[in-house]
């Protein structure tokens, strides 16, 4: 799932000063599972907002919604009616989703609520981790299932480099090793003979050098 | 909403309804008006009672309760005391004046009987819009509750009170006058009434055919009662034993103590288990000094000079035989006999049916009681009801009463050829016992107990022997509620299947079933409200509108036209559970009247962080959240919510470049009062200098 956190309160208060009529909205999806753009998450920036006007003396008029998905043209659709009268939305999905409701209604000012940061999800309850990179070439069948490109502060592919001691990585101590994890998994399924191979250098032109990307269902094509 | 998002189809298992409702014969709302209770709503709880139940001071006292028996708290530490929380609303509340009816219908219903059957009917009959005379034979009404039940269970302005607020719908009630005497069939109709409805009751006493009933000092139960209820006084020797165990025996033998023997003992067939009535009733008697003989039978009745002198009893082998039924047997040989000079026969009613004699022909069963459908109540006799233990032949009081109202919806579809149902009476699964999984996991909590009188001074007298809960007692008896089948349920439409409600929950309640990607939760849910503030998606509410999570208590603050002038005004969110105070707060607290507004919730585990933002957004300068501490706390698991919540509520003011200090949490019991006036007086003096 797409992970993201709320942007600080005084920023979004910025983003939206002098408009009188704004929409806050959610997204049912990935950050509804992260606690950041849910129907909750709608009521407690909304009540936010109310609450910042009321001590500043502004006039607002605040307009909470949620869409199933605001990565899908149909489904941003059906809020048009809300937000047509709208002066500016506050979109709390991911970049994804402000950009559809951005390019759906282009008279309107469209402001993202949170910062999109990873791939990842839940290892405790409300605790998140990133576990992809999106780097267009996935190599964790070689590395006992774990990623090296998202979960190695440097992306290494070739074992650990020399600032991982006991386990954890030399950029944080909460931060384990990724390939001390692997060197673990490669152990359990008695492949530790893989990690001789030398691994070349990473074509990053598939992953994140190479924007914007596009990928193609030729049988799944409907012409309109 | 968006119209992707806005059909909710109900959770499954919403159909699940409360054991304690089920169990009860009218279908009282018991869980629902003992949660007002909890909340201090007694009005609205009075009122809910009044819906379904038109004896809500008598039915507290005396009824059987198996809504008790069968609640869920039993799993945990002792039931709930319903009946005894009825009667609190039926002593101290009462209905709003001149309740509307909707309809009015020209046809005239006669009523014989002013029992519990007959008084249900009327009721029923006139709120829906007819015209109801009761024809009562005693000068007062109620039946057996006056006849039968002593005033010291059941005082007789309980009875008076009940019966006024009937009264007040438009039913009439003539006193001594006797159906097949001054009253017939043909005089009815010739009256112009269109229905009658037969409630007269078992005024009789079984009687026990065996050697020397006939000596002098053998006593009819009933009859006793009747003549110790209407005159104070019987005539009893000094050794008085009675014949029977059920509620009846009871009544006579606590009645005969008043009257000062020497000696009341009580003889029945069954073991003290197997005896028909409640064990509350049973310790009552012996602990006021009935001296029980339990799995005897009478064998005859030993009489000098054409007096009682004692009765001859045999030791029981079994009262129910391998088909469980009444068929008692007895050991050879094992006579031996029990001394007394006034033998009470308390085992059981029978009908007195003389006032059909004459009349119509109505269909009776041999055990001498009215064949009536079970549904509709209509006899073999066209425009002719019947109901209540003329009916039942041994019913309780709360099942005479859901004859009466069944046969008023009978009567009324029928005059008006109409399908009106009672969706009350529907059938519906009982939330399961709770999982003894669970059972550790729910705090336990200490049964109010009723007050008595003491037992020199009750024996004295026939006052009410059971002195009725406090207010404060009340509460806190009602808070113990488990809230059975209200309590939280998933909306799988909304539900994206986070698995925040299944992690969080302290009960283990939530849970996605195999083959499901969304929650769902079961019976076993505490109405802690903690996943539905949590959860991201608002798939989960309480499935009452009843657990509004002080939304409603909060607007209502600020519909007061004064606060907006006061400075500083606070808010001050407090638990419910251990909250309660009776009477006005102190002179002390004026503090507290004139700054502070109070929202009380049931466990504030339900409120969400945009609750506090819309107090300051209406206009408050400071919130004050005053929680249970965790060994107070009803639902045990809270405090640590609570917490994160605060601060999660303090970093959206912070954001909000508001001073923190306008925000603040402590955890303490709010009868805790002058701990609370400390804090409520730096709060107020910190918001002033802000």
């Amino acid at each position: 799932m797409i992970v993201a956190s709320s942007k600080p309160f005084p920023e979004i208060k910025q983003m939206l000063s002098g408009f009188k009529k704004v929409c806050v909205l959610g997204c049912g999806s990935c950050v509804t599972i992260c606690h950041t753009g849910g129907e909750k998450q709608v009521a407690e920036l909304a009540a936010q907002l109310r609450l910042a006007a009321k001590l500043e003396g502004r006039q607002l008029e605040v307009i909470e919604d949620s869409t199933l998905r605001q990565c899908e043209w149909e489904f941003i659709r059906d809020i048009q009616g809300v937000v047509k009268d709208c002066d500016a939305v506050i979109s709390i999905a991911c970049g994804v989703g402000v950009q559809y409701m951005a390019e759906r209604f282009p008279r309107i000012r469209i402001f993202p609520g949170l910062n999109t940061t990873f791939m990842g999800g839940p290892v405790e309850q409300g605790v998140f981790w990133e576990r992809c990179a999106g780097c267009g070439n996935c190599i964790v069948g070689t590395t006992g299932g774990l990623c090296p490109v998202s979960r190695c502060a440097k992306s290494l592919l070739n074992g650990p480099c020399g600032g991982s001691q006991n386990g954890k990585c030399e950029v944080s101590r909460e931060t384990p090793c990724v390939w001390h994890q692997i060197y673990d998994q490669l152990d359990i399924q008695q492949l530790l003979a893989t990690m001789e191979t030398i691994v070349p250098p990473k074509d990053w032109t598939t992953g994140m050098e190479n924007h914007p990307r596009k990928m193609v269902l030729e049988h799944l094509v409907v012409k309109k | 909403m968006t119209t992707t998002r806005t059909c909710a189809t109900p959770d499954k298992k919403i159909n699940e309804e409360a054991p304690c409702i089920l169990a009860c014969p009218i279908r009282q709302d018991a869980r629902d008006y003992v949660q007002l209770i909890a909340r201090g709503r007694f009005n609205e709880a009075f009122r809910l009672v009044r819906e379904r139940n038109p004896l809500p001071a008598a039915c507290g006292r005396i009824c059987t309760h198996p809504c008790e028996t069968k609640c869920r708290r039993n799993s945990t530490d002792a039931p709930i005391a319903i009946a005894w929380l009825k009667r609190f609303l039926g002593d101290n509340f009462s209905e709003e004046p001149g309740r509307a009816v909707s309809e009015r219908y020209p046809e005239k219903i006669a009523i014989i009987g002013a029992g519990p059957a007959g008084l249900a009917a009327a009721n029923d009959l006139a709120i829906l819009g007819y015209s109801c005379t009761i024809f009562e034979s005693n000068p007062t009404p109620g039946g057996m509750l006056r006849m039968g039940v002593p005033t010291y269970r059941l005082p007789r302005v309980s009875i008076d009170n009940d019966v006024h607020c009937i009264q007040k719908l438009g039913v009439e009630i003539r006193y001594n006058t006797t159906f097949g005497v001054d009253i017939t069939f043909e005089s009815l109709k010739k009256d112009g009434f269109s229905v009658v409805f037969l409630g007269v009751g078992l005024l009789e006493s079984r009687t026990l055919n065996i050697e020397g009933v006939q000596l002098e000092g053998v006593l009819k139960g009933v009859s006793f009662l009747h003549e110790v209820n209407t005159t104070g006084r019987a005539r009893i020797g000094k050794n008085v034993l009675v014949i029977g165990g059920g509620a009846v025996a009871m009544d006579c033998a606590r009645t005969a103590l008043r009257l000062k023997p020497g000696r009341v003992s009580v003889a029945c067939l069954e073991s003290r288990k197997e005896m028909p009535t409640t064990d509350f009733e049973i310790e009552e008697a012996v602990h006021e000094g009935a001296v029980l003989y339990n799995s005897v039978g009478p064998k005859r009745i030993i009489g000098k000079d054409g007096k009682v002198a004692g009765l001859e009893i045999l030791k029981v082998k079994y009262v129910f035989d391998e088909q469980k039924r009444f068929n008692p047997a007895f050991h050879e040989g094992s006579e031996s006999v029990i001394e007394a000079d006034t033998i009470i026969l308390a085992i059981g009613q029978a009908s007195n049916l003389t006032f059909l004699r004459g009349q119509e022909g109505i269909q009776v069963t041999r055990g001498g009681t009215i064949i009536a459908n079970p549904a509709t109540l209509s006899t073999s006799v066209h425009g002719v009801y019947a109901g209540g233990d003329i009916v039942l032949g041994r019913g309780t009081m709360t099942e005479s009463m859901a004859q009466g109202k069944k046969a008023a919806i009978a009567i009324h579809n029928t005059l008006r050829s109409s399908a009106l149902k009672d969706e009350k009476w529907a059938d519906k699964p009982a939330v399961p016992d709770v999982a003894a999984s669970k059972i550790a996991l729910i705090k336990k909590e200490q049964k109010q107990e009723m007050p008595t009188m003491s037992l020199d001074k009750r024996l004295s007298n026939f006052d009410e022997v059971e002195l009725g809960f406090t207010l404060n007692a009340a509460v806190r008896e009602a808070q113990r509620c488990m809230n059975c089948g209200a309590g939280a349920s998933v909306d799988d439409n909304l539900c994206v299947g986070c698995l925040t409600c299944v992690r969080i929950c302290p009960f283990e309640v939530p849970k996605i079933a195999k083959g499901n990607t969304t929650a769902y939760i079961d019976g076993d849910c505490q109405s802690c409200g903690l996943c539905i503030v949590e959860c991201p998606a608002k798939a989960i509410r309480f499935k009452t509108p009843m657990e509004d999570c002080g939304k409603d208590a909060l607007e209502a603050v600020f519909q007061e036209k004064f606060v907006h002038g006061i400075k500083p005004f606070i808010v001050n969110f407090y638990c419910q559970y251990s909250a309660y105070k009776e009477g006005k707060e102190s002179a002390t607290d004026d503090l507290l009247v004139f700054h502070f507004r109070r929202v009380g919730v049931l466990g504030l585990g339900k409120v969400e962080p945009s609750l506090y933002l819309r107090a300051f957004e209406l206009g408050a300068h400071g919130v004050l959240v005053t929680a249970c501490k965790d060994d107070t706390c009803h639902f045990c698991h809270e405090q640590e919510w609570i917490e994160r919540r605060s601060r999660f509520t303090s970093q959206l003011l912070s954001g909000l470049g508001m001073d923190t200090r306008r925000f603040r949490t402590h955890f303490i019991s709010s009868q805790n009062g002058k701990e609370i006036l400390e804090i409520a007086f730096d709060m107020v003096e910190e918001l002033r200098h802000l």
